[in-house]
Formats: C-alpha cells, sequence, structure tokens
C-alpha cells in the first residue's frame, strides 16, 4: 500500500512537473483565428491581416517593468517593419490591467501599434504565451515563423542579438530563420484562475 | 568596471561593520554562471536541491518571498539546500539585491545570475519555460529535476514538493 501511495505521490510529481510548464505555439504551428477590440473599442480579426507579409504579436503589459522597457525598442521596430509591408499587434492578457490602462499606457509611452485587450486571457492560453514581452511572427497562412525574446538584454546599451529584427529580416528575406524558438526573463501574464 | 569591483569589494565591509554594530549581517550575494549553477546542480552530497528563480522587479516573486523564508527556516539544517537566483543585474546586488533581501530577512543563499546568455539558463531548468517568472525547480540527490513549478505557490505546496523528495 505504501508504494502504491509513493508512486502516486511521483506520478503526481510527474503531472506538476509537465502541466505547470505551459507550452507556447512553436515555430510551424497553425494560429486559430480570432477576434478581439483594441483600447478603443474597435474589433480586429487576425486574418483581416492576411494581405500584410506578416503578423508580429507582441504579449505586453503596462505594469510589467520588462515589458515597459522595451516600450521604445517595440515601438521602433514598428515604424520600421510596418513601412516593409508587416503589422505590429499588440496584446494584453493581465487580468489586473484595464482597457482603461492599457489606453492610457499607450498614450503616455507613444505606442502607436494596435493593442488589443484579450479579456479572461483567452488568446495568451491559444498561443501558450506566459510572458511579457513574448513575441511571435505569423506568416500569411497564420502559421508561427518565429517566437520568444525581442533581444537578450532589457538594457538597450548591452544588446548582443537582436533576435527579433533579425527573424523578420530573414522573414522578409525569405530565408529561413536562424533561431527561431527565444527566451528571456520577464513578468509572468497574470490569468484569471 | 569600477562600480562591479567597488560593490564587491565594499559588500564584505558592510557585513563586518554590521556584524560589528550587533546590526543584522548584510547577505552575501554571489554571481552565478551557467557552469556554476551546472556545478550546483551535480554535486548535491547527498542533499535535495531547492532553486527559485526571482527578481526584485517581479511582483508575484516578492509576493510569494516570505514563503521561501519560512520554508528555509523548516528545513535549516537538514538534507535540503534552498537557493534562490535573482534574475536582476549583478551590478544592482548593493542597490536592489541586498536591500530586498534584508527586507525579507532573507536566510538562505541567493545568488544573482551572470550568464552569457540568459536562454541557456533558461533552457537548462526546462527547454519549455519562456522565461517568466517566478519559477522553482527541485533536485533530486542525483541532481535529477524532479519538480518545474512555473509560477508563484504557497508555503505547504513548497513544503509538499520537498517532502516527496525526502
Amino acid at each position: 500500500m505504501q508504494t502504491v501511495k509513493w508512486m502516486m505521490a511521483l506520478m503526481m510529481m510527474g503531472f506538476f512537473a509537465t502541466a505547470s510548464a505551459q507550452e507556447a505555439l512553436a515555430p510551424g504551428a497553425q494560429v486559430k483565428d480570432f477576434t478581439l477590440k483594441d483600447y478603443t473599442g474597435k474589433e480586429h480579426k487576425l486574418s483581416d491581416y492576411k494581405e500584410k507579409a506578416g503578423i508580429v504579436i507582441l504579449f505586453v503589459a503596462t505594469q510589467c517593468p520588462v515589458s515597459n522597457a522595451y516600450n521604445e525598442r517595440m515601438e521602433a521596430l514598428h515604424k520600421e517593419y510596418s513601412a516593409k509591408n508587416l503589422v505590429f499587434i499588440g496584446i494584453n492578457s493581465n487580468k489586473q490591467e484595464s482597457v482603461e490602462e492599457v489606453a492610457g499606457h499607450a498614450k503616455e509611452n507613444g505606442l502607436t501599434f494596435t493593442i488589443l485587450k484579450d479579456p479572461n486571457n483567452v488568446i495568451a492560453d491559444q498561443f501558450g504565451a506566459t510572458v511579457t514581452p513574448e513575441a511571435f511572427l505569423l506568416n500569411k497562412e497564420l502559421k508561427v515563423v518565429y517566437h520568444g525574446r525581442i533581444d537578450d538584454s532589457q538594457r538597450p546599451a548591452q544588446i548582443k542579438k537582436q533576435d527579433l529584427r533579425k527573424a523578420l529580416d530573414e522573414f522578409l528575406g525569405g530565408k529561413a530563420i536562424t533561431d527561431a524558438d527565444t527566451k528571456a526573463f520577464g513578468c509572468s501574464i497574470k490569468r484569471v484562475k | 568596471m569600477l562600480r562591479r569591483l567597488l560593490v564587491k569589494s565594499l559588500l564584505p565591509f558592510l557585513a563586518m561593520v554590521a556584524a560589528s554594530c550587533g546590526g543584522p549581517a548584510v547577505p552575501e550575494v554571489e554571481t552565478l554562471d551557467e557552469q556554476g549553477f551546472q556545478q550546483l546542480i551535480r554535486e548535491r552530497n547527498g542533499k535535495i536541491l531547492f532553486v527559485n528563480v526571482w527578481a526584485t522587479w517581479c511582483a508575484p516573486c516578492r509576493e510569494e518571498f516570505p514563503a521561501l523564508v519560512k520554508l528555509a527556516e523548516v528545513y535549516r539544517d537538514s538534507e535540503v539546500e534552498i537557493i534562490g537566483v535573482s534574475a536582476d543585474y549583478p551590478d544592482e546586488i548593493a542597490s536592489k539585491i541586498v536591500p530586498f533581501l534584508q527586507k525579507q530577512n532573507a536566510n538562505f543563499k541567493n545568488y544573482v545570475r551572470n550568464f552569457a546568455d540568459d536562454q541557456a539558463f533558461i533552457k537548462s531548468i526546462n527547454p519549455k519555460w519562456s522565461g517568466a517568472l517566478p519559477v522553482t525547480a527541485l533536485y533530486d540527490r542525483e541532481g535529477n529535476q524532479q519538480v518545474f513549478h512555473l509560477g508563484e505557490a504557497d508555503f505547504e505546496t513548497f513544503r509538499q514538493y520537498i517532502e516527496e523528495l525526502r
């Protein structure tokens, strides 16, 4: 009986170990179409952007110092790559950050790309997004071609690898993406239970 | 560079001053690189390793920290080694990390990440982990990871993880 209990405990541990490691959509994965409202109340359907060369989805936050450290960089990338027929869409899935807060934060920080509010973190769950900031680059077929970090340092002066920029350039140049799945420390997306 | 040297050389002095004044000791925070982390996992000396990765900028990390302090108190002088790895920067030891640890009355060893690339460390903890904080991982006496917990947890959850490994 004791052995069975011990085995049950080990099985439970195995469950915890895998269940709590939520997995993000990896390169090659298909993204399901969705519709969300931006902070002005306007609806955006993902597939409406299929005429673009690609879609950059950025999971962002208003209160996360790491996400905020990237505000200027995200805006600069949006400006530069919008001119190259890519579209940047921010998604705020944090339960404690209201639509009003998202609107105020975008205005204060000069974020001009579309930012959608994801009530009940439904779309974060669909992407398996867990951290802010977290980027996904989608092709015209809405398949993930890059997932992960914007670059390798919260501090602009210490950046050695601009992973997202490199992926965008390779993608637009029709090349295979060298490092299509990257990671960086960031804030957890605060989900509804 | 100069700042880092100053921080490194000032900390033991501050610790000495605090101790001689009868004040609380300044927590010692060492930098940790990839090799150092792998060595910690490998050299178990018969102890279970409990690793919590946190940062001063991470709200849930700050919320769960008292549970870690309680855990370290309960498992003091036991076969469980509890360590924290801060994802702040090494040059923030004196300005952010030590003040935070003092405020929390931290009673276990803490390091600050000093990896050539954070993603190597993140992948070594769990290839599925995005890097979202906090994270807790437990390694058995042979250095095999047995638990990976993404997100905040409470004392009871931590205690159960340890008890299942003991």
